[in-house]
């Protein structure tokens, strides 16, 4: 068979500095042959895609199998050194605030009923039989350049081509590779000028001068060499074969001077494909399915030339108890390299079964069975999702620096944290809200569903009012916040935190339907934005834009704000009067613009999250997942308070109950220190010993100290610790305006 | 003869016999270890660890080799340092080259969350006694010069956790020490042998059944990973486990230029190279519960994506060989280590994707724990009965990236 992965037309390539020319038709290890060079530096040649023996350097990528890479002009190669590994592809990178370009790699998707991978006899007659009966057909030949990566589960066929990836879905898959030929494992199978009878026909067909070559074992079709009888004892030379010395059935030994030896030693299933695709619809036929005898078990020489191991590493290993393949291989590193066994396999299981009696399989076939690169693995993929606010510009206009909070990019500040802070506290200032989870909970069992998810009653909640409430898991387990707005006798909106917004949905659908109620459940989380007003002067910048009488603390209504529709909830998070405008997304960069407008005179200012987290830090306010763990209870957090323990029943009940009768040394506390805030996360530490860790800290510009919330795992409780190499004062929050007069002004 | 094969030890096997003082089902790195304390350190060589493979062949052979100690909660960075100094010491302990090499372990993040996580964990772990640093965008530059600041443009490198004392070791010789230690002092290492059930006396465990017969024992320890829930049901023993499949790849061999051990975060992947030049890779573990070891293109295609962000030049790189191992994750992502409740039957388990790390301390406290009848202060937080105390150690921030 011609090797079709070729050059189209004559040309020259560079290996290793030099310009080669090339001929039509010819592979890189064809035109490196030619030339009368070996593409690595000794070892028997293939040219079947099979051994690592041809690969190389090439366009900057090593490993690279050079029999199976078609000349083309320009292309550049270098050869691995002769010791030791290639180093790193090198990547420029001359500005550090700069990415390196990287090359784009295309990837197509393609289905087919039945993939066909190998176009020898066998598999040639699969797709005719296949074809005959009507299903669609793609037949896959490395030497059409189409080489199969590894099967996966669906199963899905990754192809590497030349000029990008290709993705096949098909419903079977024939394996159809055919065999390898067997590489000879003896002294001296090192050196050049040792190649396998298929690869002198290929050399041959390719017009390369074979010069004085002998063949042993079964002789190459159309190649004038001379067939020398008997086995291989050893290959002779320094660097290149200068004889070949033989033994027949009479025990002598026969040296026989030449330069290129043909070996024609017999075949062994090309396999991998197939071993790697159990419990899928894949079959196997031809030389692929066949038993082949393997070769005598091998005594001297390299078995593995990926892994550089020899026969006597082998004997080593065997030496030292590791009896059987899987341990040997391990032991010895014998198959784990570039071809992954397809050389040393059946050495390998020979050495094995001559030494336990009885035949190993081969060890287990992993991805890839033909290589890709990182860039050709992961091309066409996308991680990071990360959602936009409709405000996102806005924040950009004035300065915002976003990060990615929670699945969403948020302003973290504009600029100067401490003034918009002082905004919040002294004048008014706009957050975006719009990441909090928003769903609409209606119908007849509304009331029913809302008392079993929360600890809170809900029935005694006035349409028009609203409530805090916790969501517990069934183990008791704080898993989100928010608040629960009552519309009507039957419909009620309920919020999340951003981080918390997706799994919310799912909790409260499923719950819903493993309770059989009749509730609608509507997610408008992306559908509404929303803007948090807050600080002491909200109220007079919504009344200038049109909310005649802003609702009281914890009320909430439908009302018209600046032109927009909006429902307003009044509440508070960062200590200071807050409303927060519910509006459809595509109001919102009017509604926010009318707003800092309005309130221009009034000293108005956004605030990102780092302010907001020292606000509500002042009121002792927790945020899920900041402050509390996987497994805080109400009780740890000291939010008893939002537990109505007498309700008949709610999720997480039967967990809180068991668990109160318990032994409990971890405690959420508030703690106050002299000068800066610690670091998040420090450790809190009394008599010599880490007792617990702060979870959130905040220098107070209000207070002129630090404000920390932090966990105590350890009683009895001090009334004073040491954080940071200071004393800290153990103290209840709010740390700031402890009536809550601000929120409800 | 080459370096692998001239340093390995012998192993000693011994023929089987029907009873025990104990028997240790699993011959991963935990079963194997905790049998060469017993008879290192307490004298007891009465011991079998029975496999059903061969040794080494679960997750002690599909791990990425990773010692650290860089954990988030102070139980957790005792322990894992105290193994991780375990380690440290193997090779003159047991004459065996485990190929053990002090490489120090970037953590980086992207964010501020990440930055305030990395920050938190360097103050925890510094006071928990396992040295921790955050280093900034020029440092890591500096310990690793083939990173891309930008993170493709994408993801912009903030900072880092850099833990001085990660390790890492040839995970197959980890195993084979333990194993030609024990096996060495008289223990019994029985492979290609099936636990079908255990035998009871009672309520008391009293042996256990395996394909090839009965074979009593004093006290029997599962160390068993990828399939504990059905051994512990066995016992009736109810575990707070799933078990996730968990992916790695490793490419072609380079040259020994890679410095230390590469995590992101929150991209949840990293990167090492093996002492032979491999480029050694991983993720998370996948989030839907499966026995399944078939490997996915998926997971190779985004964790390819991932790594590469921050380390461009590895999309030069060949994929040699992708491989899937499947951890048994507790409900608190810590793991499970002692009495079960059921007299005679002990537990390691719940080790999820750190499970290698933790094998000298793990097999050391458990010895201690089956020799004397005690539990060790080190592995008290540990206990199984912490699920049913609401006594749980949370520790997910850890977990994500081994």
């Amino acid at each position: 068979m011609s090797d079709t992965t070729g050059a189209a037309s004559p040309g020259r390539i560079v290996v290793d500095g030099r310009p080669i020319p090339y001929q039509a038709g010819d592979s890189v290890a064809v035109a490196v042959m030619r030339c009368g060079e070996h593409p690595k530096h000794g070892g028997t040649i293939c040219l079947g895609g099979d051994c690592p023996n041809c690969s190389a350097i090439v366009d900057g990528v090593p490993y690279v199998r050079t029999c199976q890479t078609a000349a083309t002009p320009g292309l550049v190669v270098r050869r691995h050194p002769a010791a030791g590994n290639p180093s790193f592809p090198a990547v420029a990178q001359p500005d550090i605030t700069r990415s390196p370009v990287a090359d784009h790699v295309d990837v197509r998707r393609e289905t087919a009923d039945i993939v066909v991978i190998g176009a020898g006899p066998s598999g040639a007659a699969a797709a005719d039989a296949a074809r005959a009966e009507g299903h669609e057909v793609m037949v896959l030949d490395a030497r059409d350049s189409n080489e199969v990566v590894a099967i996966y589960g669906g199963p899905t066929v990754i192809v590497r081509r030349p000029n990008g990836m290709l993705h096949v879905h098909a419903h079977q898959v024939v394996v159809a590779t055919g065999a390898a030929e067997i590489h000879p494992v003896c002294p001296g199978n090192n050196l050049r000028g040792i190649i396998t009878a298929r690869a002198a026909e290929q050399l041959h067909d390719a017009g390369v001068d074979l010069g004085n070559a002998v063949a042993i074992g079964t002789p190459p079709q159309g190649v004038p060499c001379t067939a020398v009888a008997g086995r291989i004892v050893r290959f002779e030379g320094t660097d290149t074969i200068s004889a070949v010395v033989t033994m027949g059935d009479d025990g002598l030994e026969v040296t026989t001077p030449c330069i290129t030896v043909i070996v024609g030693l017999g075949f062994a299933p090309r396999d991998m494909l197939s071993r790697m695709s159990g419990g899928l619809p894949v079959s196997v036929v031809g030389q692929a399915a066949e038993k082949f005898p393997l070769p005598p078990c091998p005594t001297a020489g390299t078995v593995c030339p990926c892994s550089r191991v020899e026969v006597e590493d082998l004997e080593g290993v065997w030496a030292r108890g590791f009896h059987e393949l899987e341990l040997v291989k391990r032991a010895s590193l014998c198959g784990t390299g570039t071809c992954q066994g397809g050389v040393c396999g059946p050495h390998l299981r020979s050495f094995v079964a001559d030494r336990s009696g009885e035949v190993p399989e081969m060890f287990t076939a992993r991805p890839a069975s033909r290589q890709i690169t990182l860039a050709e693995a992961s091309a066409d993929t996308y991680t990071d999702v990360f959602r936009r606010s409709p405000l996102h510009d806005e924040h950009l206009a004035l300065g915002g620096q976003l990060d990615r909070f929670g699945g969403w990019w948020r302003p973290w500040n504009y600029g100067d944290h401490i003034a918009e802070y002082w905004a919040v506290r002294e004048a008014v200032s706009l957050g975006d809200v719009s990441t909090l989870g928003k769903l609409v909970v209606s119908g007849p069992d509304a009331v029913e569903l809302l008392e079993r998810l929360y600890p809170t009653t809900v029935a005694d909640i006035r349409p028009g009012r609203s409530r805090y409430v916790l969501l517990l898991n069934e183990r008791g387990h704080l898993i989100d916040d928010g608040m629960i707005c009552r519309e009507t006798e039957t419909r009620f909106v309920l919020t999340f935190t951003s981080g918390g917004a997706a799994n919310a949905e799912m909790w409260v659908r499923d719950w819903a339907e493993t309770w059989g109620l009749r509730v609608h459940v509507l997610d408008r989380t992306m559908s509404l934005a929303a803007i948090n007003v807050t600080g002491p002067l909200a109220s007079q910048l919504l009344q200038r834009v049109g909310l005649v009488d802003p609702p009281k603390f914890l009320q909430h209504r439908h009302d018209i704000v600046a032109g927009v529709p909006c429902h307003v909830m009044r509440l508070s998070f960062t200590g200071e009067a807050s409303f927060e405008l519910h509006h459809a997304v595509d109001r919102s960069v009017e509604l926010w613009r009318a707003l800092m407008e309005a309130g221009q005179d009034l000293g108005i200012k956004p605030h990102g999250l780092q302010a907001l987290f020292g606000l509500r830090l002042e009121k002792g306010h927790v945020i899920v997942g900041m402050d509390s763990e996987l497994d805080s209870t109400p009780r740890r957090l000291d939010m008893d308070w939002a537990v109505k323990m007498d309700k008949p029943d709610f999720l997480g009940k039967s967990a809180l109950v068991r668990t109160a009768e318990l032994p409990d040394h971890r405690r959420l506390f508030g703690f106050t220190m002299q000068g800066n805030a610690p670091t998040e996360g420090s450790p809190i530490w009394s008599d010599g010993n880490v007792v617990g860790h702060v979870a959130s800290s905040f220098s107070s510009p209000l207070l002129g100290h630090a404000v920390m919330l932090g966990w105590l795992k350890h009683t009895p409780v001090p009334e004073q610790v040491q954080i940071d190499g200071r004393t800290a004062s153990v103290a209840h929050p709010p740390f700031y305006d402890p009536e809550g007069r601000r929120a409800r002004a | 003869m080459n370096e692998f094969v001239e340093t390995l030890l012998e192993m000693q096997w011994h023929e089987p016999k029907s009873s025990y003082d104990v028997v240790i089902i699993g011959g991963g790195g935990h079963g194997l270890a905790t049998a060469y304390y017993l008879a290192t350190r307490h004298g007891i060589t009465n011991v079998a660890v029975i496999e059903a493979n061969y040794i080494g062949s679960g997750n002690s052979g599909r791990n990425t080799t990773i010692i650290r100690a860089n954990y988030g909660i102070p139980e957790s960075v005792r322990f894992y340092q105290h193994s991780l100094e375990l380690y440290a010491g193997l090779e003159d302990e047991t004459g065996c080259w485990i190929m053990h090499a002090t490489k120090g372990l970037l953590w980086m993040a992207h964010t501020e969350t990440g930055m305030r996580a990395e920050r938190a964990r360097a103050l925890i772990n510094t006071a928990c006694g396992a040295e921790t640093h955050v280093v900034g965008p020029q440092e890591i530059k500096q310990i690793c010069p083939q990173i891309d600041l930008t993170g493709n443009g994408r993801y912009p490198v903030l900072g880092a956790s850099y833990h001085v004392g990660a390790a890492t070791a040839r995970h197959d010789r980890v195993v084979w020490a333990y194993a030609q230690g024990a096996m060495q002092r008289g223990v019994t290492v029985l492979q290609h042998t099936k636990v079908t059930g255990l035998l009871r006396d009672g309520e008391r465990v009293v042996g256990v059944q395996t394909d090839r017969g009965p074979i009593s024992a004093g006290i029997v320890m599962s160390a068993v990973g990828g399939n504990v829930t059905k051994i512990a049901e066995h016992a009736e023993v109810r575990l707070p486990v799933r078990t996730h499949a968990l992916q790695a790849f490793v490419t072609n061999a380079y040259g020994l230029d890679f410095p230390g051990i590469i995590s992101d975060s929150e991209l949840s992947c990293y990167v090492s190279q093996t002492p032979r030049g491999q480029m050694l890779i991983g993720a998370e573990f996948e989030p839907q519960p499966s026995y399944s070891m078939q490997s996915t293109f998926n997971s190779l295609a985004s964790c390819a994506k991932k790594i590469t962000n921050c380390l461009p030049f590895l999309r030069d790189l060949r994929v040699l060989r992708q491989w899937t191992g499947i951890c048994d994750v507790s409900a608190d992502f810590s793991p499970i280590m002692g009495f079960t409740g059921v007299d005679g039957f002990v537990i390691s388990t719940g080790w999820g994707t750190w499970g290698f790390k933790g094998i000298p301390a793990g097999g050391e406290q458990m010895a201690e724990l089956i020799a004397t009848g005690k539990t060790p202060d080190l592995i008290a937080p540990f206990a199984l009965d912490r699920f049913a105390n609401d006594h749980s150690m949370a520790d997910l921030g850890s977990a994500g990236t081994r």
